[in-house]
């Protein structure tokens, strides 16, 4: 029998008796890296062109307005109505960053790595879909800002003037919240089912641009029921109604204009909500698939 | 059919994510199947089906899909060099990939562009719908084709068009509307069968003699490109 021949030499490593951080950090750290994502921060030139293109062009037509509206005394856009009209940026916003968010890290096959760590596989998708939402709402919610402040800066009522501003902007800011939450839901779940970020993107705007002709037809059918009934079938309809039903006045302005949706206001507050829930729930079971493997 | 032309197919249809291309049609044909059997004024039903759907949305993100599918999606993997180093001339790759991505996209929204026109008005407008629509698909898969050897991010870039220049500008700003394709596809279609169901700006003659130039010179633009075109990794 042969002398063992194996030796185990001491090179010198260490084990790491630092602190180590928990769930918490490492959820804060993903959502702030897809905070940062989403606008192309920390990555190159290129990747900043389309998400910087979006902010810029928002951000123009809310000094527009400002300036139009400090110069001829009326209020074009209301700070809700400024969510609806900018609906097709959003779109394209979400289409670019909602692949970048979830697509890469499917097509590089780096997922068992982020749950090698203290991450619960609820965890990723829902930081993911956070920093998504909390970017959707940056873009909407500064060019409000902007209104605001070119608003309080040329009132003619002191302060009581900037107190109305405010009470304005708050509920043009929770509407813009629920933009935020409903499309970045909506474009985390297409943008998860494909590791392409080519294909993600044509899938979300296929979602969102094909259900809005549906609401068109469905508007013009011969039932009152359903004509009120048919902006549920678009998501950026759904989110108009819900703010029509929910702030009234202060989206349609003095000129009305909001959706007809009759007395059926809770039943689009209630399908926002269902939507949204349908939305997470199936990103947290695409999840529990796509860590195992 | 050339080798080129059926790796083509083969790397369109082989995937399963080919099959998200069929909801956008069927959805097409079922509103307006749903309009006609609830006896909806075609006058009503014609516009948001016919033009929002299926030529502003249908036409465009399918030839989208496919036309950067066709090239793009090889450039992405790395394979195109496979193909880039046999000995064919440049126009020998692009033109064969040019013509499957035309005649699936025309296909898929061909087929039922005529089933909606036939229900909405006549079998002349559907005919008219399917023939403009044929013409639309080879503008936009040249555009897309060619979209997908100027950048590395052709997708973005063509729904950049699509979306902004096509669909925000368009409503908006009458200008742009005579470098659309989407209103040379409608003038042409209602130029072959008028019927009051189509609105355009765009004079037929403009929309024949643009779509002509789109087409051929994109597609010259694309083989141009591909002779001196350089591989890379994936970008960041």
């Amino acid at each position: 029998m042969p002398e063992p021949t194996g030796v185990i030499h001491d090179i010198g490593y260490q084990r790491y008796t630092g602190p180590r951080l928990g769930r918490r950090q490492v959820f804060g750290a993903l959502y702030l890296h897809g905070l940062r994502t989403a606008f192309g921060l920390g990555r190159s030139a290129k990747a900043k062109i389309f998400p910087w293109l979006v902010v810029g062009i928002v951000t123009v037509v809310a000094a527009g307005l400002t300036a139009v509206r400090s110069q001829i005394g009326q209020v074009v856009m209301t700070y809700a109505q400024f969510a609806d009209a900018m609906s097709w940026l959003v779109i394209f916003f979400v289409a670019v960053a909602a692949p970048e968010l979830v697509s890469r890290d499917l097509r590089s096959g780096v997922l068992p790595l982020y749950f090698s760590r203290p991450l619960p596989r609820a965890d990723y998708p829902l930081a993911k879909l956070l920093a998504l939402a909390t970017a959707l709402w940056l873009l909407l919610g500064a060019p409000q800002l902007v209104m605001f402040l070119g608003a309080a800066f040329t009132t003619d009522d002191g302060l009581r003037g900037v107190w109305n501003e405010l009470l304005d902007l708050l509920p043009g800011l929770l509407y813009a919240g629920l933009w935020a939450v409903v499309f970045a839901s909506i474009g985390l779940l297409v943008a998860s089912l494909t590791g392409k970020r080519a294909f993600a993107a044509g899938g979300i705007v296929a979602v969102f641009l094909m259900t809005t002709p549906i609401v068109g037809t469905l508007s013009i059918m011969p039932s009152r029921a359903v004509n009120e009934l048919a902006f549920l079938a678009s998501p950026s309809t759904l989110v108009n109604g819900v703010g029509t039903w929910a702030l009234g006045d202060l989206l349609v302005g003095e000129g009305g204009g909001g959706l007809p949706i009759g007395d059926f206001g809770p039943v689009y507050a209630g399908a926002a909500v269902l939507l949204v829930a349908t939305c997470v729930v199936l990103l947290l079971a695409r999840y529990r698939k796509v860590a195992t493997r | 059919m050339s080798t080129v032309s059926w790796i083509t197919a083969r790397g369109l249809f082989g995937r399963r994510r080919f099959l998200l291309l069929l909801p956008l049609p069927a959805l097409l044909v079922l509103l307006a199947v749903l309009s006609r059997a609830l006896r909806v004024d075609p006058g009503e039903w014609g516009p948001p089906v016919l033009v929002g759907l299926g030529l502003a949305v249908v036409l465009p993100v399918v030839a989208l899909i496919v036309g950067t599918g066709v090239l793009g999606a090889e450039i992405d993997d790395g394979t195109v060099v496979h193909i880039l180093t046999k000995p064919l001339p440049r126009w020998q790759i692009v033109l064969p990939k040019l013509a499957v991505a035309t005649g699936v996209t025309a296909v898929t929204v061909a087929v039922p562009l005529y089933v909606a026109g036939v229900l909405a008005h006549s079998v002349r407008l559907g005919l008219a719908l399917a023939a403009a629509a044929a013409v639309g698909a080879l503008a936009y898969s040249a555009l897309f084709v060619a979209l997908s050897l100027l950048t590395r991010r052709p997708v973005l870039l063509g729904l950049v068009y699509v979306l902004i220049w096509e669909g925000l500008l368009g409503n908006f700003v009458s200008g742009t509307k005579v470098l659309s394709i989407q209103q040379y596809v409608i003038a042409l279609a209602d130029r072959l069968a008028p019927t009051g169901l189509l609105e355009t700006s765009v004079s037929v003659p403009v929309a024949a003699v643009m779509s002509a130039l789109v087409s051929v010179g994109f597609t010259v633009l694309a083989i141009d490109r591909l002779r001196s075109f350089s591989v890379a990794g994936e970008t960041s």
